[in-house]
């Protein structure tokens, strides 16, 4: 399946990602609207900061955000059956409707990828952006560091990006 | 080839044995049967369904086509009495007998009930079925007095599930504290402290020693709050929950080869000491990751991970359990709270303590080390990690690098992947993400 890959080493910090992806989950899907809305609209995707320093400087933050897994822990763990694997898709998908706020699947996401939504009535994480051709988090991203493609194509990717590095 | 599987118990064990074995095996018959005459629904709804969040329909965490889909026949309100391992059979309460070639027990657990208390009184529930919830539904009525007898995980969704349909609560409790199984005294003080703004009385240290009945019915309890000269108070009661836990449901053990100890013992494929039957949920007995013995997690999350290995092993793929871990998590309102492993460790040199306390805004995080892994955690308030470091100790990382950071507000995953030194765990996420292996 198609998933969100991130290159560390393109990712600013910028946090393009977030803006984008908090206004697509908006009620109006404009940022100028998106602004005054109440509850204000949350991202599915956080940016975070390394604070390393040394031999690992180059990773200095990255776009984190759910990776629907192939078994999912919060799938299993979800107590009113608001989560769920779609078969064809590959798609973790989450209900809201389903959703009471346990926080069973916060507790699993051995990526801390399922938050609080920020009125803290329910669960939050990325649903991929189904209705968008790509995701918006990653037509906003201005160094091309967001991905949407098959895991083969962002190894070969990564690969061609190694050769051409050890060539220089 | 084809096989016949029959799974005992339709709640999360079974429901996950049986979406497993699907996931591998579509030819081979799957039955399942259960004592209730409901469809599958989930039990730790039934506490939101009781404060009126959820409708009955809401119950059911599976679609209703959810059985056809599975190809799965399902038997509602049969009891099953019996099990033959040398017949590789089952005998029903209505002396159906049914074949199988592997088995699940995944019969669950039974709710405690001091023995001075009947729930054949009127008015005297446990909540565990939908049966139950019903009952305590047409109890409740506003300004009525409620009393909830232990301040464990259901009790505490209860009393709040009544405080909210406008009952008067009272929680007793005999521990020093609400939640002592999953959280210690400090966070207890945040949890206490919304119980009281939300009008929620808790006794401490108290039990209810007598019930008082007109007709049958409950109209009061003696409360004894281990005062000294002891002098138990009455209070009325138009419903008593007792939430006292649950005992596992092992009869079916009885009278055959399969090992019971503390609950069904099971090894890591969720196997019982008899071959062909597997046993799951509240009714196993498991390996404990955090405590390294042997326990009965009784936990929704851990019946299912359990189920769903089960399934994978009937349905002869070779798939082993790490263990279980006790967790929980709760949420009423201004309390978010998630818990797991050793809480309070007995042993205070083995075990290392980080604490962060913010009591000013209800804040409590506390984590739980032994030999740089991760034993335990409590988080109060700022719960959006946990998993994380749920994950971290199922793995067993070496977390060393990491302290001054596990319980920082800024902790999220890249700074594992930066702290290096959790191949397994880089190696997960390099499927995902530009880590640049070597």
């Amino acid at each position: 399946m198609k998933v969100i890959y991130c290159r560390i080493d393109r990712c600013l910090g910028c946090k393009a990602c977030e803006l984008a992806c908090a206004v697509e989950h908006s009620e109006s899907k404009k940022l100028e609207q998106a602004v005054r809305e109440e509850p204000p609209p949350a991202a599915r995707v956080r940016v975070h900061g390394v604070d390393k320093k040394g031999a690992q400087a180059r990773w200095r933050c990255m776009a984190l955000r759910c990776r629907h897994c192939e078994e999912p822990a919060c799938v299993a763990a979800c107590i009113a059956g608001g989560i769920v694997k779609d078969e064809q898709t590959g798609i973790v998908r989450f209900n809201k409707d389903k959703c009471v706020g346990c926080w069973s699947c916060t507790m699993v996401c051995p990526f801390g990828a399922v938050v609080r939504s920020p009125d803290g009535g329910f669960a939050i994480k990325c649903d991929l952006c189904e209705d968008r051709e790509t995701p918006a988090c990653v037509e906003a991203c201005p160094t091309h560091a967001l991905l949407f493609c098959e895991s083969e194509e962002f190894e070969a990717l990564l690969s061609e990006e190694e050769i051409r590095h050890s060539g220089q | 080839m084809k096989k016949k599987f029959v799974i005992v118990g339709n709640s999360a064990a079974g429901i996950g044995a049986l979406e497993s074995i699907r996931t591998h095996d579509r030819q081979s018959s799957v039955t399942v049967i259960s004592d209730e005459d409901y469809p599958t629904y989930s039990r730790c709804l039934l506490s939101y369904f009781l404060a009126g969040k959820i409708a009955e329909r809401g119950l059911r965490f599976r679609p209703d086509d959810f059985y056809k889909k599975m190809g799965a026949e399902i038997i509602l309100g049969q009891r099953v009495e019996s099990v033959e391992p040398e017949k590789q059979r089952i005998v029903c309460q209505d002396n159906t007998k049914i074949d199988y070639d592997q088995l699940l027990i995944a019969t669950g657990g039974t709710p405690k009930v001091p023995a001075n208390i009947s729930t054949e009184t009127d008015g005297i529930f446990v909540l565990r079925t939908v049966a139950d919830a019903m009952g305590i539904q047409n109890r409740i009525k506003p300004r009525g007095n409620a009393v909830v007898l232990g301040g464990g995980l259901v009790g505490m969704k209860v009393a709040f599930a009544l405080n909210h349909r406008g009952m008067h609560v009272t929680v007793v409790v005999r521990s020093p504290h609400v939640l002592s199984q999953m959280i210690d005294s400090q966070a207890a003080l945040i949890v206490m402290s919304r119980l009281r703004e939300y009008g929620i009385d808790v006794l401490t240290g108290s039990d209810v020693t007598e019930v008082q009945d007109l007709n049958g019915e409950v109209t009061g309890v003696h409360i004894d709050q281990g005062s000294e000269p002891s002098d138990p108070q009455e209070a009325p009661c138009d419903v008593l929950v007792v939430a006292k836990g649950v005992a596992p449901n092992m009869g079916l053990a009885e009278e055959t080869p399969v090992e019971r100890n503390l609950a069904i013992v099971t090894n890591a494929s969720m196997q019982t000491t008899c071959e062909n039957i597997y046993a799951a949920g509240d009714v196993a007995e498991t390996f404990d990751i955090a405590t390294e013995q042997s326990a009965v997690n009784a936990l929704w999350t851990c019946a299912m991970q359990q189920g769903k290995i089960a399934g994978l092993n009937m349905a002869g793929e070779n798939r082993q359990y790490d263990g279980s871990v006790g967790m929980n998590s709760i949420n009423f309102p201004g309390v978010d709270l998630i818990s797991f492993g050793v809480i309070r460790p007995q042993d205070e040199e083995e075990y290392e303590v980080l604490a962060d306390s913010r009591p000013e805004m209800g804040v409590y995080k506390k984590l739980v080390l032994k030999d740089d892994r991760i034993k335990g955690l409590i988080l109060v308030n700022r719960i959006d990690h946990a998993g994380i470091l749920l994950s971290l100790l199922g793995r067993k990382a070496n977390v060393a690098d990491l302290k001054g950071e596990l319980l920082s507000d800024r902790f999220n995953y890249a700074r594992v992947l930066a702290s290096g030194g959790h191949e397994e765990m880089l190696r997960y996420w390099s499927a995902g993400c530009a880590v640049r292996r070597k």
